[in-house]
Formats: structure tokens, C-alpha cells, sequence
């Protein structure tokens, strides 16, 4: 994909004292969905509000393929958003409220009529055209929300935490939703969320933020395999840290030789970053790490928590088959399955 | 038990709400429809009243006035708030305390000052007051708009309009006005009716309105003053229901 339909270059953003954006830079791909995943605080909003045009950046720039934004004012921009409150005009019906943006595009009625209906019909909610927000469920209203920031074909969809207010049932359904109506339409779209599982469920590229800046941007099965710091390792996927002892390229944890694959860290105590699924276990009674203290059936695979003697607890993900004989109060042997790890000095 | 008592103390505090208000309007009301001297009761006092050849100028001249103070404080109100609102929220509290100013600068510096400060264009002409009335009546509408503006989330309404395409104005039209459409009637009924009742300001300035019209009426007939005080007591009142009536409203129709 090249990436050059929406490119942002060196954003920065100061509320009086407070950073929320330093130096933020993106490129987003046509037809992308990419997904800005970061700590509440870390300046997501933000970031999605300058694209949008509410808020103008201190420095950078935004273009949209040879298009510079940043004088062009909010309504201009062509951009749909979708708000983490719920945002629809409540003096409007449903059908009024996704027509909106053509009304205001001075679309003839009919014309806007059909295309709020069909919309609805995508996100199944044909049914509820004639009715005024405070009637639906707030699932419906972040659907109608939905409908009326496609309706007007925006150049990026935005999206800002659109399901955290929303129940986990509700949630997962419409996120599938969302990536279904995006692939379907084509519509290029940034989606902002604090949810990890969220974002990697639904992106072709996660980017990961921290403190104002984008940490790491990769698609979500590079970014869970190959984090690029303990960061991001930490907030993307289950993560377990134990301590081990580093001498120059080589950590030794478990009773193991491994290397190290992040470098500007002292050598002595450290923390060892390890994935569930690269933790074995054994069964054993003379020279055991740890103690397992439950089991957690997950269906076809199964999550043993361990503990080790130092109190330490480390998660393991086995097939459901293979952790049948860890039951509680098992006393096991970890053998780590990798051959690179990240560590730090935390 | 205390929800018998309760009730008991709000039927207590409307009556004498009801007792406070009404009382006084009835008295004006029996005195408005006296004889005089002869006794009895009759409406010849309004008759003489409505034929008093100014009484329709004066009447027709306060209520252009204050129409004309309506929409000056409509049109700078509204979108001034909206906009400190969205995106000024810390001036907030300065210009909560600046709508205050015009109830503690005393009428005369305020007479004085103010005018100088309008263009030129209404300087010295009548078209001067409807200004004057809009500062006049600026503690009111302010807050009357305000409470409106902070009973619904506008931050987000403003940018779901905006990002839609609706540029500042359309989105106070279309979005800000019909949604605080009971706040924005509130703000008319009150500048209105303030307007139309001003007087100090006027007398100071040496204009002649309705109600100063109406002072130097009772002079010659008191009853008759009474009458008018009736009817322009009743008059915006009719006018008011006939505004929010006809204001359609979009919120509970299928
Ligand atoms: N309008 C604002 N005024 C002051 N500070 C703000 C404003 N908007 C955001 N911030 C601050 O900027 C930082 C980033 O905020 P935001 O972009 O909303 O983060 P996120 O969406 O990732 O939670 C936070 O520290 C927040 O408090
Ligand atoms: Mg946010």
C-alpha cells in the first residue's frame, strides 16, 4: 500500500503547560484503517481533532495528498467523525440527523432522503428512521452517528472511542460492524481507542502512542511480535515480567540462555518481557520454578497462572489438551520457548 | 407523612405566590373599570384609552423598540455564547461578571457613557435606545441563554455540526437555536418585556415611549393610566404565548 493519502508531519500541540502532541507524524494509506491505541491522556483526541480541523496544531502539517489542511477551516475538510459522547442533534429525527451533512452540502431533499436511508439500512436501522435519538439505545445512537458521518462519502472517517460508552456485547458487535461497513465502502478511516483488543482486532495497522508521540505503527500481528519497546510490549497483548540477570547480549532467566533483542540496557538485574504463549510448562518435584494456583479454560486453549517463588506471577497459554494435568497447587518447571526477548532495568 | 407535609408546604408557597401576584393585579383591575365619580363599573376607561389618538404611536413605537432590542440581543447573544462556550470556556467567568455591570453603573453615567460609545448612525437618534435597552437588559437574557446553553453537551453538538459541514452560522441556526429553542424564548420574553417597560433611561434621555407616555397620561386621567397599565400588562403576555405557539416544535412530533 502506498502510504501517502493522508500524511501528518511533525504535529505539535501544547494546552498552556501541558504537552499533548510532540512531534507526531503519520501516514495513513487509502482505503486504510489504521487505529491510534495509547493510554487515556496520551493525546489521541487530540491528534484526531487537528485532522478534523477543531483544533488548530501550534506546528506541522497535514495534507491530504498534495492538499494542505491547515488553514482550511472544520467544515471544509470534508471529514466524518464520530464522537465518544453521544453526539446526535436531538431535535432532529434519525433520517434528518444522518441527511444532515447533505443538507448542509445543499443536496436537494429527495436526493438526501434516499441516501439517509440507505445508510441505515447498512448499519440496520432502516426501521428507526422517523424516530428522535432519545429513543433508541446508545448502540443505535453511535450506529446513526455512524451513518451520519459516512453519509456525506467523507474523505476520512474519524472515529473517537465511538464504543467506550457502550456494553461489552453491544461493543464487540458494532466494532465488527465498523470494519465491515469500512471495507465494504472503502472509506479510509483513523479509529482511536484505548482498548488494545479493540484495535488489533479490527486495524490493518495499530500505531501506538505514548506521552504526545506515536511510539510504533505496524500492522497488528508485527506490533504483538515484534514490539519495538517494553512500552509497547506492556500494552499491546498479555504480557509476563520476570527477573532475570543480563551479562552483555545474553540474559539468563529460568535456567536459560537467551538473547537479548533491545540493546541500551546495563547489564545485572533485569526485567524479562515474555509472552504467555512462550511460557512451557512441566511437571515436576525436585528443582521447581513455581507453583501453579489456577486454570482458566479459554476452549480450545487454556491460560495456567503460576506462581513463582519470588511471588512473581506468570501467565502460560497451552492447547486446552495439554494443560489438563496443571491443576492447582501443581508444582512446575518453566522452560521458555524463545530464543529473543526484550528486557529492561525497571 | 412528609409527603403530606410537603405537599401541604408547596400548596402554602403557591398561594402565596398566587396571593402576591394576583391580588394586586385584580385591585388594578377593579380600579381599571371604575366610573369615578359616578360609581359603577364599565370599560369606558380602555375605550377612552385606545381613542387617545397617541396611545397607537406610542404603543406601535415601544413595541418596534423593543422587537428591534430582541434581535440586537438574539443576534449578539447567541452566537457570542455559543463560541465562548466551545472554545473559550475559561472567559466564562468574565463575562458572567461583565453581564452583571449593567445593574451597579448607575442610569445617569450610564446614560451618558454608553451613548457615546455607539456609531454614529444611531447617535442621537431613537434607534439609539434599542442599543441602550440590549445592555440594559443584559443581566437577564445572559442568564436566561446561559442556563439553556449549559443544559445541553454544545461542545459536541458544535463539532458534530461543524464536521458535518455546517459552517458557524448554520450551525447556530440550524442546530443551537432549535435545540435551546425554550432558553432563546425565555431570553426574547425577557428582553422584551424589559424593554417595554424601561423608563428612566428614556426620560433621561429625553425620548418619549409608551410608558413615558403613559406617566404623563395619568397626570390628566388615572383610571385611564390604570387601563393602559392593564393592556400592556396583558399585551406582550398575549404575544408571548402567541410566539412560543407558533414556534414549531420539532421535539415531540412524529
Ligand atoms: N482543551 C484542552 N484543554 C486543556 N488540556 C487539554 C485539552 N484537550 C486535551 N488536553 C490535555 O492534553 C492531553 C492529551 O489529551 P487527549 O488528546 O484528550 O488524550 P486522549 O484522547 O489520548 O485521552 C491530556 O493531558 C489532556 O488533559
Ligand atoms: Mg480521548
Amino acid at each position: 500500500m502506498s502510504q501517502n493519502y493522508l500524511k501528518v508531519k511533525g504535529l505539535s500541540k501544547k494546552f498552556g503547560n501541558v504537552v499533548a502532541l510532540n512531534n507526531f507524524s503519520l501516514e495513513v494509506a487509502r482505503g486504510e484503517l489504521v487505529t491510534l491505541l495509547g493510554p487515556s491522556g496520551c493525546g489521541k483526541t487530540t491528534a484526531l481533532r487537528l485532522v478534523a480541523g477543531l483544533e488548530r496544531q501550534d506546528s506541522g502539517t497535514i495534507f491530504l495528498e498534495s492538499r494542505d489542511l491547515t488553514l482550511i477551516p472544520a467544515h471544509h475538510r470534508n471529514m466524518g467523525m464520530v464522537f465518544q459522547a453521544y453526539s446526535l442533534f436531538p431535535n432532529l429525527t434519525v433520517a434528518e440527523n444522518v441527511a444532515f451533512g447533505l443538507q448542509m452540502r445543499k443536496v436537494d431533499r429527495s436526493a438526501r432522503i434516499k441516501k439517509a436511508h440507505e445508510l441505515l439500512d447498512l448499519v440496520g436501522l432502516d426501521s428507526q428512521s422517523a424516530r428522535f435519538p432519545h429513543q433508541l439505545s446508545g448502540g443505535q445512537q453511535q450506529r446513526v452517528a455512524l451513518a451520519r458521518a459516512l453519509a456525506f462519502e467523507p474523505e476520512i472517517l474519524l472515529l473517537d472511542e465511538p464504543l467506550s460508552a457502550l456494553d461489552a456485547q453491544v461493543r464487540s458487535n458494532l466494532r465488527e460492524e465498523i470494519r465491515r461497513l469500512q471495507l465494504s465502502l472503502g472509506t479510509t478511516t483513523l479509529f482511536v481507542t484505548h482498548d488494545q483488543e479493540e484495535a488489533m482486532s479490527i486495524s490493518d495497522r495499530v500505531g501506538v502512542m505514548n506521552e504526545g508521540r506515536l511510539e510504533q505503527i505496524d500492522t497488528p500481528d508485527d506490533l504483538y511480535n515484534h514490539p519495538k519497546n517494553v512500552f509497547i510490549a506492556n500494552f499491546v497483548g498479555l504480557m509476563n515480567q520476570v527477573s532475570g540477570t543480563k551479562t552483555g547480549k545474553s540474559v539468563s532467566v529460568f535456567g536459560a540462555n537467551l538473547k537479548v533483542k533491545n540493546e541500551v540496557v546495563t547489564d545485572g538485574r533485569v526485567l524479562v518481557y515474555i509472552r504467555p504463549e512462550f511460557v512451557e510448562l512441566e511437571c515436576t518435584e525436585s528443582d521447581a520454578d513455581a507453583k501453579v494456583i489456577s486454570r482458566l479454560f479459554l476452549g480450545s486453549v487454556s491460560q495456567v497462572i503460576c506462581q513463582l517463588n519470588d511471588g512473581t506471577i506468570v501467565h502460560s497459554l497451552l492447547s486446552s489438551r495439554m494443560s489438563a494435568e496443571f491443576a492447582p497447587g501443581i508444582r512446575v518447571k518453566i522452560r521458555v520457548n524463545e530464543d529473543e526477548v526484550l528486557v529492561s532495568n525497571g | 407523612m412528609s409527603k403530606v407535609r410537603s405537599q401541604l408546604s408547596l400548596i402554602v408557597v403557591l398561594m402565596s405566590l398566587g396571593i402576591f401576584f394576583l391580588l394586586p393585579m385584580g385591585a388594578a383591575f377593579e380600579y381599571s373599570i371604575r366610573n369615578g365619580l359616578e360609581g359603577g363599573y364599565s370599560f369606558k376607561n380602555y375605550l377612552w384609552a385606545i381613542r387617545e389618538e397617541d396611545f397607537v404611536y406610542y404603543a406601535l413605537r415601544s413595541f418596534w423598540l423593543s422587537s428591534l432590542t430582541v434581535v440586537i440581543t438574539l443576534m449578539v447573544l447567541v452566537p457570542l455564547l455559543t463560541w465562548i462556550h466551545v472554545t473559550k470556556p475559561r472567559v466564562q467567568g468574565w463575562i458572567d461578571g461583565l453581564s452583571l455591570l449593567p445593574l451597579v453603573i448607575p442610569v445617569v453615567a450610564f446614560a451618558v457613557g454608553a451613548q457615546l460609545a455607539l456609531p454614529d448612525v444611531v447617535k442621537n437618534t431613537v434607534l439609539e435606545l434599542p442599543f441602550l435597552y440590549f445592555i440594559l437588559s443584559l443581566p437577564y437574557a445572559y442568564r436566561a441563554l446561559d442556563i439553556g446553553l449549559r443544559a445541553i453537551p454544545l461542545k459536541t453538538l458544535v463539532e458534530a455540526a461543524r464536521s458535518s459541514g455546517a459552517n458557524w452560522r448554520r450551525t447556530i441556526t440550524t442546530v443551537i437555536v432549535p435545540i435551546t429553542r425554550t432558553a432563546v424564548l425565555a431570553t426574547v420574553a425577557l428582553t422584551f418585556a424589559l424593554s417595554l417597560g424601561e423608563y428612566t433611561l428614556t426620560v433621561l434621555l429625553h425620548w418619549d415611549t409608551f410608558p413615558t407616555w403613559v406617566t404623563f397620561v395619568a397626570q390628566e386621567n388615572l383610571l385611564g393610566a390604570i387601563a393602559i397599565s392593564m393592556m400592556t400588562l396583558i399585551i406582550p403576555f398575549l404575544l408571548l404565548a402567541a410566539i412560543s405557539l407558533l414556534t414549531p416544535s420539532s421535539k415531540n412530533e412524529r
